[in-house]
């Protein structure tokens, strides 16, 4: 299926991992994404996990984040490269790329370049930190934007070291807001006809992650440190994190706002006749009234810990399947860690028809992706296709938008362009 | 030319919390007249939310609201009253987009659903975001960002072993779904102005997120396999971590470095060890077999180096570097102050107060944060005296009525 959304216009993606996402967006929307990547493959093909050995081994990061573009080789440090993209670019709407600073000017291809060509161009540049600072020529890894914006120092325990994602995140930040910019661009093209030039700055779009600690160490004075599977932000010291037989529950035993879901959970307890005395009491524990928590001494605190330590081993006796079953009953703030084993399995996500099945690189690999990142009801959009192979789309890409015929094309084989 | 991207668009907000609020700030900054309706009735739960100005509690003191509501406009309505709902339908000719963000039963009990106004505007865009989306067995679930990242697997892959989660901070998906409904909401845009057709977007704050997680779950689906955390254990880089370097009075200072190649090894022991003769784990294939002792060998030798001069040496000798800021560190961060990304606005209560910018800068038609974000009702008087031609006096019978409320 391809969407009728954005049908019609047409992106050059030379983004690695800094924002391959953002092809992988367009593409999911209807553009035709064209992904143009030297000859021995975009760096994001040699991301692990893998599928498959040897020729037929494919990245997973591949995998899921150029399905639905196509692909054409290209090797811009060859003499012919640049006038190549140059031609492309004169069909396209949108490129978007990530490299090293100065490196496409240096090519001839910057977008003081590209606008001469193409004025309708919108050309994204992915930058890990900005375009101006002393870091715009930084060497750049995923966890280095994760700690750079900021996120990496909220995760994890004080005096061990601050965590990554085993799903590196800050590229994917980078390349959705790449997204979002360039359809902003977009936008403004319909009133004038004139593309521009949209930088993204990557350690930023960390930073939007932080919530509402942006903030705090200005107006409050002090900046929030990290505390594993507890809370820093409401004062206290409050677990996030319980155990259950299967694995883990989140969810916190507090006043305010969670007044009432803890209230449901006590119940839950005392019906199963799980509930310590202490809980029980009339009124309730001292430090869970909205003032109470503020006001809380160390002997009302201490009282939330032993409730803390009774939910814990009322959970240990349950399943996260008979947990959710609750909350959803129950109207409990809480919810499973789930596995991407159990998202892979989750009803909701099924009732919606959400994984799509994509045909995959060999027989027996299916391949399914994340669907619909929205229902849209006149123009649905989702997947287009399959991730395609290096230069899979050489003979339709170059024939049919630049009229190259089979010997053209073999030349250019032959310097190693394409 | 027009100066923002979407002047002259309008949109009727009626979003909270943070994905709805933080889409629609997209379009705010860039031009659009957004007019956020609230109600006292129904305070959007970030007014009651830290940081406020002075430390105080105070419905228009909070700077997490601020943050996600620059460039708006502020109106109170107590929707569950009739006269209320009527006045929203007067604005209704208005808009071209309606945004909302409540669990999918509060606008159909209002009969304010896409289904009751496209029938009465059939080009409007409305977009609904919510836990879940607006249909499936749970699409009732209420809850916070925190545990949406719960839900959605974010915390099963952060921690130092699978038996030790550290989750990440705060509503984390809350910040991936915004991106997700911003392009879905701007496309929906392009294509009305082609083809005259507006539509329905049904955003699962879920579904979008799990995005963030796709080759895990090409992975799982394909072979089995269960994407599990690992502390900062790379695949592709060794070392590749946070080290602790020497402390600053009470504060833990803690450098990230990623080393992909022999190259840029060499590179970091002739900093970490100047003049050393030997190359401990000189090969990539000896770094990835022994991280444990190499991430004790770095540990040891960054420990008492001071971090921001060490990041420096390293970024010049081309080896991935940098410190693991924390908050207060993001607010002096050099790279992001030549992005201009720190802004101060004047707030009609808060006084001056610390803003975001934007993360991407157009070249022609620049977003901004156009004026701070609206106390409660603080255009009420504008936007009923102005847009529906109503008197002060009707305006002040309504507010006395608790319906402008």
């Amino acid at each position: 299926m391809r969407s009728e959304l954005l049908k019609g216009y047409r992106m050059l993606d030379l983004a690695d991992e800094k924002g391959a996402l953002c092809g992988k967006i367009f593409a999911d929307m209807g553009a035709d994404v064209i992904k143009v990547e030297p000859p021995e493959g975009c760096s994001t093909r040699r991301i692990p996990p893998f599928l498959g050995d040897g020729a037929d081994r494919r990245s997973c990061y591949a995998l899921a984040y150029h399905a639905g573009k196509r692909s054409v080789s290209l090797n811009l440090d060859s003499p012919e490269g640049p006038k190549l993209l140059l031609e492309l670019a004169k069909t396209a709407d949108f490129l978007v790329e990530s490299f090293p600073r100065g490196y496409l000017e240096s090519r001839g291809l910057g977008y003081d370049r590209m606008e001469q060509v193409n004025p309708r161009l919108i050309y994204t540049s992915v930058t890990p930190f900005g375009d101006k600072g002393p870091g715009r020529d930084y060497q750049w890894a995923d966890i280095i934007g994760w700690a750079a914006g900021g996120m990496m120092f909220q995760m994890g325990e004080e005096g061990r070291p601050p965590l990554q994602m085993a799903q590196p995140q800050a590229g994917l930040h980078a390349g959705a807001e790449a997204a979002v910019s360039s359809l902003i661009a977009h936008y403004a093209r319909g009133t004038d006809g004139r593309g521009q030039h949209v930088v993204v700055d990557l350690q930023a779009c960390v930073v939007w992650t932080l919530m509402n600690e942006q903030a705090m160490p200005l107006l409050h004075g002090d900046y929030l440190r990290r505390s594993g599977v507890f809370t820093g932000a409401i004062g206290g010291r409050r677990k996030t994190v319980f155990r259950c037989k299967d694995g883990f529950i989140s969810g916190l035993i507090a006043g305010g706002a969670y007044l009432p879901s803890t209230n449901a959970l006590i119940g839950w307890m005392k019906e199963e006749g799980a509930a310590p005395d202490f809980l029980l009491r009339e009124g309730g524990l001292k430090s869970l009234t909205p003032s109470g928590f503020m006001k809380a001494t160390a002997e009302d605190l201490k009282e939330l810990d032993l409730a803390e330590e009774a939910v814990e081993r009322f959970l240990m006796t349950k399943t996260k399947a008979e947990v959710w079953e609750n909350i959803l009953k129950r109207r409990l703030l809480a919810a499973p860690v789930a596995t991407v084993a159990d998202l892979a399995a989750d009803p909701q996500l099924k009732a919606r028809e959400y994984f799509v099945e994509v045909e995959g690189p060999a027989a027996d690999h299916k391949i399914v992706l994340p669907g619909a990142f929205a229902k849209l009801s006149q123009t649905p959009v989702g997947p287009a296709g399959p991730s395609p192979r290096i230069g899979e789309h050489n003979e339709e890409v170059y024939g049919q938008l630049l009229g190259l015929n089979a010997e053209q094309l073999q030349a250019l084989r032959a310097t190693h362009t394409i | 030319m027009k100066r923002y991207a979407f002047e002259g668009i309008h949109v009727l907000d009626f979003t909270w919390y943070g994905v709805g609020p933080v889409t629609t700030k997209y379009l705010a900054d860039n031009g659009a007249d957004v007019i956020r309706i609230e109600s006292r009735t129904r305070v959007d739960g970030l007014r009651m939310a830290p940081p406020w100005k002075d430390g105080k509690p105070d419905l228009d003191g909070s700077q997490f609201f601020a943050s996600y509501n620059t460039s708006k406009k502020g109106i109170t309505l107590d929707m569950s009253k009739p006269k209320a709902r009527e006045l929203f339908l007067r604005l209704l000719p208005w808009a071209d987009v309606v945004s909302e963000s409540f669990t999918p039963k509060t606008l159909r009990n209002w009969e304010l659903d896409y289904a009751h106004l496209s029938a009465i505007k059939p080009e409007l865009i409305m977009l609904s975001t919510c836990m879940m989306g607006q249909s499936g067995p749970h699409r009732d679930y209420a809850g916070f960002g925190n545990l949406m990242a719960a839900i959605s697997g974010f915390y099963s892959i952060a921690g130092y072993s699978p038996d030790e989660l550290c989750p990440p901070y705060g509503a984390y998906t809350d910040f991936i779904a915004p991106r997700f409904s911003a392009c879905a909401l701007i496309a929906a845009l392009d294509y009305k102005r082609r083809t005259g057709k507006g539509q329905y977007i049904d955003m699962s704050q879920y579904e979008a997120a799990l995005h963030f997680l796709a080759p895990a779950m090409v992975d799982y689906f394909a072979s089995g396999r269960v994407l599990q955390p690992c502390g900062n254990r790379s695949e592709r880089y060794a070392p590749h971590g946070a080290y602790r370097c020497a402390d600053e009075g009470e504060h833990e200072r803690w450098i990230a470095i990623a080393v992909a190649t022999d190259e840029q090894w060499t590179a970091m022991l002739e900093i970490l060890r100047p003049g050393a003769s030997d190359r401990p784990f000189a090969s990539a294939a000896e770094r990835f077999a022994n991280v444990s002792a190499l991430d004790d060998l770095v540990g040891g030798l960054v420990r008492g180096r001071q971090v921001e001069e060490l990041t420096a040496a390293l970024q010049q000798a081309g080896v991935a570097a940098y410190p693991v800021q924390n908050c207060m560190d993001l607010h002096h961060d050099p790279n992001l102050e030549a992005f201009d990304f720190w802004h101060w606005l004047d707030h009609a209560k808060m006084g001056p107060s610390p803003y975001e910018g934007l993360e991407h800068r157009l070249s022609r038609t620049p977003g901004e944060l156009r004026w701070p974000a609206p106390t409660l009702g603080q255009h009420n008087e504008e936007i009923f005296g102005e847009l529906l031609g109503m008197s002060r006096a009707e305006i002040a019978e309504l507010i006395e009525q608790k319906v402008i409320f």
